[in-house]
């Protein structure tokens, strides 16, 4: 018994010694949540709104050197 | 849970840029800046009111609500950018960028892009003010008047005209500018300036003297055609930010970009070659460049054979600065210097940029012509992407200069000889002698080369050397007294040099009145508790006008919104004193005044287009301006020329010279002195402003001339008797003929059309008054416009002269600065004797040089531009946007200077100049400037030799940042041509506080 | 589809500060308050680079994953915004931020630009657009009246570009090759020695 004991401490401590060394990839990763404030029109118009967008498109022009 | 970033890399580059460097200057000023100026501001508004801002408003803007979209040009600098304004119920409430401007394409620096707070100023003199027993008393505009009124009249009755002394602003539009000087004149004097002194006027005086117009020959758009660009003295990235945008795009052409300066400047740091020149040695510089030039002859000597006079006496003085003696004189090494001279002669065209660094010295008129002997021994100017590209300083100083508030001269650089009162009393509408009688005529006094002169005739005391109008014994002055009130409108007093003595002479005044937006620096720095007004006036966005910006180009400011609290615009406010003097109806005899004592711009700016025949500020009428303004977009951003459209092959903003009458339809003149154009289509050729002769030698073009010119030669300026002798005048129009006869004194003053029987009498008429009318002083703009229908110059086709044989020194030589660190070259380049009178005021030379002052004073002390603030900074540093970014005066001094003294980053610093002024600032330790150098801003004011002066304010009024004016310990010293100060190489000492 | 995107193109940056003045006017950030910053490196030395950073508004947005009240959202077009009445003002996002874009207002918690504030890419706030509310709490929204964050539109030499990603990158790309068509025919090195 005695000498089992400390067989497995070791074997504990190694494994143990072993995971700080890693760095595992499957490790938990945190998502963001799910956006829980008042909503904003704007975050789904430029998808739907053609005209909007081609404004922007057409406002970058300012943007060049010309 | 184990919270990990998915993609958790800080690259090295965002890491370090997060730090940033230990000696940034931003990290500089966040660690100084939880000062007291910015907890008193955190959080002053609530940010709706900023948008909503009531209480400046007025009745008349529209309540509806509607927003409305004006254009205005930034006032900041000289690059004329323009910005769109939204106004809602008399409130600027958004700024846009102008896109369609050709000049900025919509691009802002810091200042641009905050124009906005102008109209949300809480800052502002809100309404007249006197100082009485030390406290602000509010006043009417009506008591401020008739008080100031009638101190001034009885000043001008007791000591004459010359004893007040008034200033104007290169901020004022060109029509405020204009009548500016036209005021003065009105009032009896020529003790008028602004800013411009103190600016350029050594280039004005340097590059005019040369070849004809002192201006910036190109333009910032036509850096992108440039194949070399050596910027000497300028530092674009802070002082002209939008220009780097040309700039930039002229290097990523292929341009290579060299940069000479004393600091590793922010346009340095853009730069393929860097020289760091010792501060006032500008002509050793160049002449060690012209060394090497010559010595592989690179020059280009066809150019030079046929458009230069005088290049020989420049090669015996260039000569002397072999390699060794160059890098001796200017700190230079040879190889650099050979680069250098290499990448100019194998990148032609290429341009040369200077500023105030070549300017501000007391032989500041030798650096620009030095500057421009570089280029036209190049070959490089009359190009397209070359040329001497002068940056101009404040948004209309180009403007002001050319129409404006000059002691030396009238409007559009006539001079002050009896020939031009007399043009100018005919532009006016008003009688010479009456005018000649508004003058002084007690006495003559020494005009400066030691006869004496009337008033009339002789310069006034210019803005680098008022003070010394008052401090002078009056027996030393070319005027009956000293100066005994000053009337400031737009200026910063803080920008110009001897702080101490300034403040003894604002002192010794009965009056001081101030015209501005701010109360400035001169309302806080003197010990005075009567006797100063302050005159709310509005900025340039509560008023519309013409400005014209470095390149030339004059552009339409629309009014954004109407004058703040009770301000009144600067043309508003010379009408009301022009009323209660008692010559209101002579001086606004032609430009119509409205219900608000506003004089209408558009009135004003034809007198100007009337009058202004020398530089062509004639064909730039406000209808053509306003059609530029609305067809800005079909200028092309590199040529500046419209392509379609109503406009069409015009320039943009018709930089002058635009020839002739409006209705002549000259497209302006992008390139000065470009002779592969016709002159109708804005080429140029050099000016023969100077005689046709010199030591008997021609100095008329050789085998040069414009494209298309009927007289394929040289040949003098146009004047009637030139026309004459070509046979030429039959082609003048009757009215033409009729008006020219007028101007000879032949007949009376036209009025209607003439007909052909009217002049009949003059057609063939061989007479000396006749002949002498020429493209000048003729107002019907005939002669003018005959020549160019023979494509010729009306100012003739000379060659540019390499010496000026009126100035002290014909060649351009290299002179220590009066307080130089290298007291031991003093004895090989002195500085020159001292004069008993320049303009005026005795000013010395050799009497300041004769001590050594380097022991007490080892360090090297300049001065320069922060890109947030301009001029004074008393408007800019109250603009909050811009006041949070530069919260503390600051020295930049080397590592090694600042070890030897024991002085750590951010500490306070005592820096004391050898004329005992002393600043109490923070050390800001930097590579930026070399060892035995020092640099700082000048835009601080408010504080004075250690006293934060926020107390002396009218409650409320005082800007966000203050500190201590660099000017306060810069000494003596000023041009012997234009009384240019120096302030760009003097000596200091610095200690820890 | 179209992400928005900044560039900050350093051989163009002057560090002019006109990016973050114009910042300062568009959405009227207080005093202390910088949703965007010129950041220099080798200040006064050879090589002195700036650039200007703000919020990056990146695809997978570290402030929105470590938010402890989820009070993050991403419009269609990847700009990265926050609801400030769910904010709570803990910084956790500033911790996470790899550009240092969150700002925290020093007025009292609830002063008028909320706990944490940062740059919107001119897209405003949660809520109806365009609104007074929306611009006391938010600033300006360019964007839903068809214009584009104002630092870039007003950047002085254009070095700074905000837009559709694509397009941002064909400038940027077209520039780079101009440049490398450039004969270099001086660096620091041989300006200022082996240093």
């Amino acid at each position: 018994m005695r000498s089992r004991i400390p067989h497995i401490l070791l074997l504990t401590a190694g494994a143990l010694l072993l995971t700080a060394c890693y760095e595992s990839s499957d490790v938990t990763r945190h998502e963001p949540g799910v956006y829980k404030g008042e909503a904003d029109p704007l975050a789904k118009k430029l998808e739907n709104d053609g005209e909007l967008r081609e404004q922007l498109n057409q406002r970058f022009d300012g943007q060049r050197d010309r | 849970m184990k919270l990990i970033r998915k993609q958790a890399q800080a690259t090295p580059s965002s890491d370090a840029a997060k730090r940033g460097s230990a000696f940034d200057r931003r990290t500089f000023l966040k660690r100084s800046g939880i000062t007291a100026s910015g907890a008193a501001v955190a959080g002053s508004l609530p940010l709706g009111m900023m948008r909503r801002r009531a209480d400046a408003q007025t009745d008349s803007a529209p309540a509806d609500g509607d927003v409305e979209v004006k254009r205005t040009v930034c006032s900041h600098c000289s690059v004329g950018c323009g910005a769109i304004a939204h106004v809602q119920n008399g409130v600027w409430v958004q700024q846009e960028p102008d896109f369609e401007s050709p000049l900025n394409m919509g691009a802002h620096c810091a200042k641009g892009a905050s124009l906005r707070y102008h109209g949300l100023s809480d800052k502002r003199v809100r309404y007249p003010m006197k100082l009485v027993d030390g406290q602000w008393k509010r006043l009417s505009w009506e008591q401020a008047v008739e008080e100031i009124g009638d101190q001034f009249l009885k000043i001008r009755e007791e000591s004459g005209p010359d004893s007040v002394w008034w200033c104007g602003s290169s901020k004022a539009n060109n029509e405020g500018a204009y009548l500016q000087r036209k005021f003065a004149a009105f009032w009896g004097t020529n003790n008028i300036d602004h800013q411009a002194r103190i600016c350029h006027s050594t280039t004005v005086a340097g590059v005019a003297n040369t070849w004809g117009y002192g201006a910036m020959t190109n333009s910032y758009n036509d850096m992108h055609n440039c194949k070399a660009m050596l910027f000497i003295g300028s530092n674009a990235a802070e002082a002209h930010p939008v220009a780097m945008h040309h700039i930039l795009r002229g290097k990523e052409n292929g341009a290579k970009m060299i940069v000479v300066d004393p600091r590793l400047t922010r346009t340095a740091a853009h730069a393929d070659q860097y020289m760091r020149l010792r501060p006032g040695s500008d002509v050793a510089f160049i002449w060690g460049l012209l060394w090497h030039i010559f010595e592989n002859g690179w020059e280009d000597s066809e150019y030079i054979s046929q458009r230069v006079y005088g290049l020989d006496k420049i090669r015996e003085e260039v000569a002397n600065w072999d390699p060794a003696t160059c890098e001796e004189v200017t700190g230079v090494p040879e190889e650099e210097m050979r680069q250098a001279a290499q990448t100019l002669a194998e990148n032609r065209p290429g341009t040369i940029v200077w500023c105030m660094g070549g300017t501000q010295h007391h032989i500041g008129n030798n650096n620009t012509r030095a500057y421009c002997v570089l280029q036209l021994a190049l070959g490089n100017i009359g190009k397209s992407g070359g040329g001497a590209n002068i940056f101009r300083g404040h948004d209309n100083v180009q403007g002001a200069t050319d129409v404006g508030p000059n002691c030396q001269t009238l409007p559009g650089y006539y001079g002050l000889a009896d020939g031009a009162w007399k043009h100018w009393a005919r532009v006016w509408d008003v009688d010479y002698d009456w005018l000649k009688a508004r003058f002084d005529s007690e006495g003559e006094y020494d005009s400066g080369d030691g006869t004496l002169a009337h008033p009339m005739n002789i310069p006034g005391i210019p803005v680098s050397r008022w003070i010394d109008g008052i401090l002078e014994d009056p027996e030393s002055l070319s005027q009956r007294n000293n100066i005994r009130a000053v009337f400031f409108q737009g200026h910063a007093v803080n920008s110009q040099t001897r702080g101490p003595e300034m403040k003894n002479a604002v002192e010794k005044l009965d009056l001081v009145v101030i015209s501005d937006p701010y109360p400035t620096h001169l309302a806080v720095m003197s010990e005075r508790k009567n006797g100063v007004y302050l005159l709310p006036t509005s900025t340039q966005f509560e008023q519309t006008g013409s400005v014209t910006a470095s390149n030339r180009s004059i552009q339409w400011r629309e009014k954004v919104i109407d004058p703040m609290y009770e301000s009144k615009p600067d043309a508003a406010i010379l009408h009301l004193f022009a009323r209660k003097f008692g010559f209101a109806d002579e001086m606004f005899k032609h430009i119509s005044v409205d219900d608000s004592g506003m004089p209408s711009p558009e009135d004003t700016l034809r007198e100007i287009n009337r009058g202004h025949w020398t530089i062509g500020y004639t064909g730039q009428s406000p209808e053509r301006l306003k059609l530029h303004a609305e067809h800005r977009h079909t200028f092309d951003t590199t040529t500046l020329v419209a392509r379609g459209g109503p406009c069409d092959g015009e320039t943009y903003g018709l930089p002058w010279p635009c020839w002739g009458t409006p209705e002549m339809k000259h497209p302006g003149t992008h390139v000065l002195y470009d002779n592969s154009k016709p002159v109708s289509e804005g080429g140029l050729t050099f000016r023969a402003r100077f005689g046709t002769e010199h030591d008997g030698n021609n100095i008329l073009a050789e085998g040069a001339y414009s494209k298309n010119s009927d007289i394929e030669d040289g040949y003098p300026e146009f004047s009637y008797g030139l026309l004459r002798r070509l046979g030429w005048h039959q082609e003048l129009s009757a009215d033409e003929l009729a008006t020219i006869a007028w101007v000879a004194g032949l007949r009376e003053k036209p009025t209607g059309s003439a007909s052909e029987q009217d002049v009949a009498e003059f057609r063939d008429l061989e007479s000396d008054a006749l002949d002498a009318v020429n493209w000048k002083t003729d107002l019907s703009g005939g002669i003018q416009r005959v020549a160019i229908a023979h494509e010729c110059a009306p100012f003739g086709n000379a060659k540019a002269r390499a010496i000026v044989w009126t100035f002290p020194d014909q060649v351009p030589l290299h002179r220590e600065p009066l307080y130089t660190a290298r007291y031991d070259l003093v004895s090989k380049y002195p500085t020159m004797e001292d004069r008993q009178s320049i303009w005026r005021v005795p000013t010395r030379y050799a009497s300041i040089q004769d001590t050594d002052h380097s022991g007490d004073y080892p360090l090297v002390f300049t001065s320069g531009r922060l890109v947030e603030y301009e001029g004074g900074g008393e408007e800019t540093r109250s603009m909050k946007w811009l006041a949070e970014l530069q919260q503390d005066m600051f020295v930049e001094i080397n590592p090694a200077d600042a070890n030897d003294r024991g002085i750590k980053d951010n500490q306070w610093v005592w820096l004391e100049g050898p004329e005992g002024g002393h600043i109490k600032i923070r050390a800001m330790i930097t590579d930026r400037v070399g060892r035995g150098v020092v640099w700082t801003p000048y835009h601080f004011g408010g504080w004075y030799q250690g006293k934060d002066l926020v107390d002396r304010y009218p409650k409320g009024s005082e800007p966000y940042v203050r500190g201590e004016a660099c000017n306060t310990a810069t000494t003596y010293g000023y041009d012997p041509v234009t009384l240019m100060q120096e302030t760009k190489s003097t000596l200091c000492q610095i200690k820890a506080a | 589809m179209a992400r928005m995107k900044f560039l900050c193109d350093a051989d163009r940056c002057i560090e002019c500060n006109g990016c973050v003045t114009a910042c300062k006017n568009a959405n009227e950030v207080p005093w202390g308050v910088n949703r965007r910053r010129v950041v220099t490196l080798n200040d006064g030395l050879p090589g002195e680079k700036s650039i200007s950073v703000a919020c990056m508004h990146c695809t997978d947005a570290p402030c929105a994953a470590v938010c402890p009240v989820d009070c993050f959202y991403t419009t269609d077009d990847g700009i990265v915004l926050h609801d400030k009445d769910l904010c709570i003002g803990c910084g956790y996002c500033f911790y996470a931020c790899p550009f240092g874009a969150p700002q925290f207002p020093k007025t009292e918690a609830f002063g008028v630009r909320g706990k944490m504030d940062k740059c919107t890419f001119c897209a405003g706030g949660p809520g109806e657009d365009g609104t007074e509310e929306e611009f006391e709490k938010y600033g300006a929204n360019r964007i839903a009246e068809g214009k584009l964050p104002a630092c870039a539109e007003m950047c002085a030499t254009k070095a700074l570009l905000a837009g559709d990603g694509d397009m941002v990158a064909d400038i940027y790309r077209e520039r780079v090759m101009r440049r490398g068509g450039r004969p270099q025919t001086w660096g620091w090195s041989k300006a200022y020695g082996a240093g």
